[in-house]
């Protein structure tokens, strides 16, 4: 245990480097999923194709090929950005595509009378989504789409193993393999790390969903 | 130009025909609605008349012929579409009044966002509707809190509030307890008074005598009868309609 | 001074690339065969005796670390580390064809030999005391150490004192004690880290980064596997003496080896070794490090 006290402030650049990841590319996938989202239940055939085409891309290939396409790929078209920049990219754009289904699904679960509704006094598509359907779907929305954010959270590990490096898991890395420090106190202090993000993040996710139940 | 428009019928259906997959749901439907004209239609279940009267405002799309709404053809999906939603008003059988939002907001959300009117200005005109429909005191409430008549009255406060042309009901009363049931016809037939178009789906015959300019009798798709109220209810002119009439009198 | 020589030595060393480039149309096949002993005899009862007579040995060693140990498609084993166990194989009078080359992946070089899943291990191994405690190494056979790899137009790194300068970023492996090292020479934020040095090798590729560090030998292997890109700038700042690691207080059987690679040495075989394998990417021939006492 001596390890964490000695290193606590690797520990803590660590959690900051993940906890930067994650929020970056929580806010990123969370206004494309939605987009996505949108796209998928939108009146135009090309829209609902190029969502339905998006999510498919994107749930069915591993993450470490979206990321690795992101590190590798872009750059070899000539683009250049740091590994920060690809990997939170990369992480955000794999997570949109379930933010999406859990957006969707929440959709769905809302009657379709409402939006009959909103689009027979004029509301435009994206009208009836904002201010009629989102809304409503919310309550639904929020226990998927808590779950699909604490992968994320998780799956930031990966995304840190693409060039960023620092993230939390990375420092855990960094002091068993190279400083070969006890294996099994420095992954405690990598996991109660993790767990610092993550539990607030549910108990986040649990207030807002009692939140909007209320509010109705 | 107003001269024209003033010979140009609220609602012109032309040669119509809808499917739901091999059903042929509405069958070379032909008809064209005055303004200020209060249509009656009724049929057996399943005959087409929610599909006709969604039909109007296109929340149904048609497979063949035209619809126009004060000479103006129905726009495909998009900003003009929903600019000629905004003009026709519509009720519906489960009211789908907002469930998120206040009886207020529920009416004044249209105004607001598609004509763009001020807050205030949307709020006054609002509680105006409700007062009118009786259910000012209840402004605040969500649509859970309130009963299904005060419900539906705030349903057509909100389809007024647009300032629509034309008032379509797609059997605004029969999801209703029968004592809520003579409110919200009350409401109608003040509308009619004040000579709004409208297309109303419903059985409810005390109505349809005192306030329907006509009555659209359907079955199978097909407009079967088109008379005045006391021609059909008097004299029905089809073994069809006095088959239904029996069936509805003796209920 | 000192930079200007390490400007030479990377010229030179680009310079013999393109010169082995060039000369690559020979097979790489070519050339070395280790020397083996007819009827050696050993003291009774020692290792020695023990594998001549039984005519067969298993040796551990990496198989996808080009120019030292390395399976090629045919199924053959290729590099220095190969060569130098083939050395001495062919001391105990076993011919190349008679060892068993047992893939050891670096984190279980200890456990296969205490295991005696193997006899001896030839795997870029380098000597410390933290693994001494486990193995007795013989060697040093070689003195690999960190340096930095850097596309072939690269010219302005020249060693790791000039990566602040030219605000390079590296790349290394993570979790790798190079990758711990070069913190020393530039902002953490200038370290990029992958799990496999084929990432940094692509990331030097497309301009993600500036320089690749890690072992030299390991390096070398990256320029071989890709042809007339990259080059290893030459200029060491660590020292990682590769030993052959043995049962642990087999003091014999180091004694045997090391006096198997002085003989090499000697005769040439070593440098033939080398030159077979990593010398196709470096000019410079190796001396023989000075071998560690037996213990
Ligand atoms: N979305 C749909 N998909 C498939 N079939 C449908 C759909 N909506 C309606 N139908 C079918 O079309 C026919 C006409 O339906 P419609 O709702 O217009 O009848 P209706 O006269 O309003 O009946 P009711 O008195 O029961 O409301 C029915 O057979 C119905 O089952
Ligand atoms: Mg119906």
């Amino acid at each position: 245990m001596q390890v964490l006290i000695d290193n606590y402030h690797l520990y803590l650049r660590g959690l900051g480097t993940t906890l930067q990841i994650c929020l970056y590319a929580g806010l990123l996938t969370l206004v494309v999923g939605t987009f996505i989202a949108g796209c998928r239940v939108a009146p135009l055939t090309p829209l609902r194709a190029f969502g339905t085409a998006w999510v498919t891309v994107f749930r069915n290939c591993p993450l470490a090929v979206v990321l690795f396409f992101m590190a590798f790929g872009i750059p070899a078209l000539g683009i250049n950005a740091s590994y920060f920049v690809f990997g939170t990219i990369g992480l955000a754009l794999y997570t949109s595509a379930f933010v999406c289904e859990a957006i969707r699904s929440g959709i769905n679960a809302v009657s379709p009378g409402q939006a009959e509704a909103a689009r027979s006094v004029g509301l435009g598509f994206g009208q009836t989504l904002r201010l009629v359907i989102l809304p409503q779907a919310v309550r639904s929305i929020i226990p998927p789409l808590g779950s699909v954010m604490i992968a994320m959270i998780k799956n930031s590990a990966i995304a840190g193993a693409f060039g960023i490096g620092g993230d939390l898991y990375a420092v855990g890395i960094r002091q068993s393999s190279a400083q070969g420090e006890e294996i099994i106190p420095v992954l405690l202090g990598v996991a109660l790390g993790y767990l610092i993000i993550t539990i607030p993040a549910g108990l986040l996710l649990g207030y807002v969903e009692r939140k909007v139940a209320i509010a109705r | 130009m107003t001269e024209v428009s003033t010979d140009t019928p609220m609602i012109r259906v032309s040669a119509v025909d809808k499917y739901f997959g091999s059903l042929h749901v509405l069958k070379d439907i032909n008809l064209e609605i005055p303004r200020g004209q209060v249509v009656v239609v009724l049929g057996p279940s399943g005959s087409g008349k929610s599909t006709l009267c969604r039909v109007l405002n296109r929340l149904e799309t048609i497979d063949s012929g035209a619809v126009a709404v004060d000479g103006v053809p129905l726009p495909e999906e998009g900003r003009a579409l929903a600019e000629l939603r905004a003009d026709v008003g519509m009720v519906f059988q489960q009211f789908n009044l907002f469930a998120h939002k206040s009886i207020i907001d529920n009416v004044t959300l249209g105004p607001i966002k598609v004509r763009k009117l001020g807050k205030d200005e949307a709020r006054e005109e609002g509680m105006r509707l409700l007062r009118r429909v009786g259910i000012a005191d209840q402004a605040e409430k969500y649509p859970a809190q309130l009963s299904g008549g005060q419900q539906q009255r705030a349903a057509i406060a909100r389809a007024l509030a647009m300032r629509p042309k034309v008032m379509l009901f797609d059997e605004p009363t029969s999801a209703l307890d029968p004592e809520m049931v003579n409110e919200v016809l009350e409401v109608m037939a003040g509308l009619a008074d004040e000579g709004m178009t409208m297309l109303v789906v419903s059985h409810e015959m005390g109505f349809a005598r005192r306030a329907a300019h006509r009555v659209l009798f359907m079955a199978d798709g097909e407009v079967v009868e088109d008379s005045s109220p006391e021609t059909f209810f008097d004299s029905p002119g089809s073994e069809r309609a006095k088959d239904f009439l029996g069936k509805i009198l003796t209920h | 001074m000192r930079n200007g020589k390490l400007t030479a030595a990377a010229i030179a060393a680009s310079t013999g690339l393109l010169l082995s480039a060039c000369g690559s149309g020979s097979s790489s096949e070519e050339g070395f065969s280790a020397p083996v002993a007819e009827n050696p005899s050993f003291e009774q009862g020692t290792t020695m005796a023990e594998y001549a007579d039984s005519g067969e040995i298993t040796i551990g060693t990496k198989k996808d670390q080009p120019l030292f140990g390395l399976e090629n498609l045919n199924g053959e084993m290729q590099g220095f580390d190969v060569a130098i166990g083939e050395i001495i194989a062919g001391k105990l009078g076993i011919p190349a064809d008679k060892i068993n080359w047992k893939e050891t992946p670096s984190k279980n070089r200890e456990l296969y030999i205490e295991q005696g899943k193997v006899d001896m291990v030839v795997a870029t191994y380098t000597i410390n005391d933290k693994r001494a405690e486990r193995v007795t190494f013989a060697g040093p056979y070689y003195e690999a150490g960190q340096d930095l790899m850097v596309k072939q137009s690269n010219d302005s790194i020249t060693g790791p004192e000039s990566l602040r300068d030219s605000e390079a970023k590296v790349c290394s492996a993570r979790g790798s004690t190079p990758s711990e090292r070069i913190r020393e020479y530039i902002d953490p934020s200038r370290l990029v880290l992958f799990d496999t040095y084929s990432k940094c090798a692509d990331a030097l590729r497309n301009g993600q980064a500036q320089a690749v560090t890690t072992d030299n030998s390991i390096l070398m292997g990256l320029v071989s596997e890709n042809e007339n890109q990259f080059k290893v700038v030459g200029n060491t700042f660590s020292e990682e003496p590769y030993g052959i690691g043995i049962t642990k207080g087999d003091t014999k059987f180091c004694q045997f080896i090391n006096d198997s690679l002085r003989t090499a040495a000697e005769n040439g075989t070593y440098q033939e070794a080398w030159n077979s394998s990593a010398g196709k990417v470096s000019e410079k021939t190796p001396e023989l490090p000075e071998l560690q006492s037996c213990g």
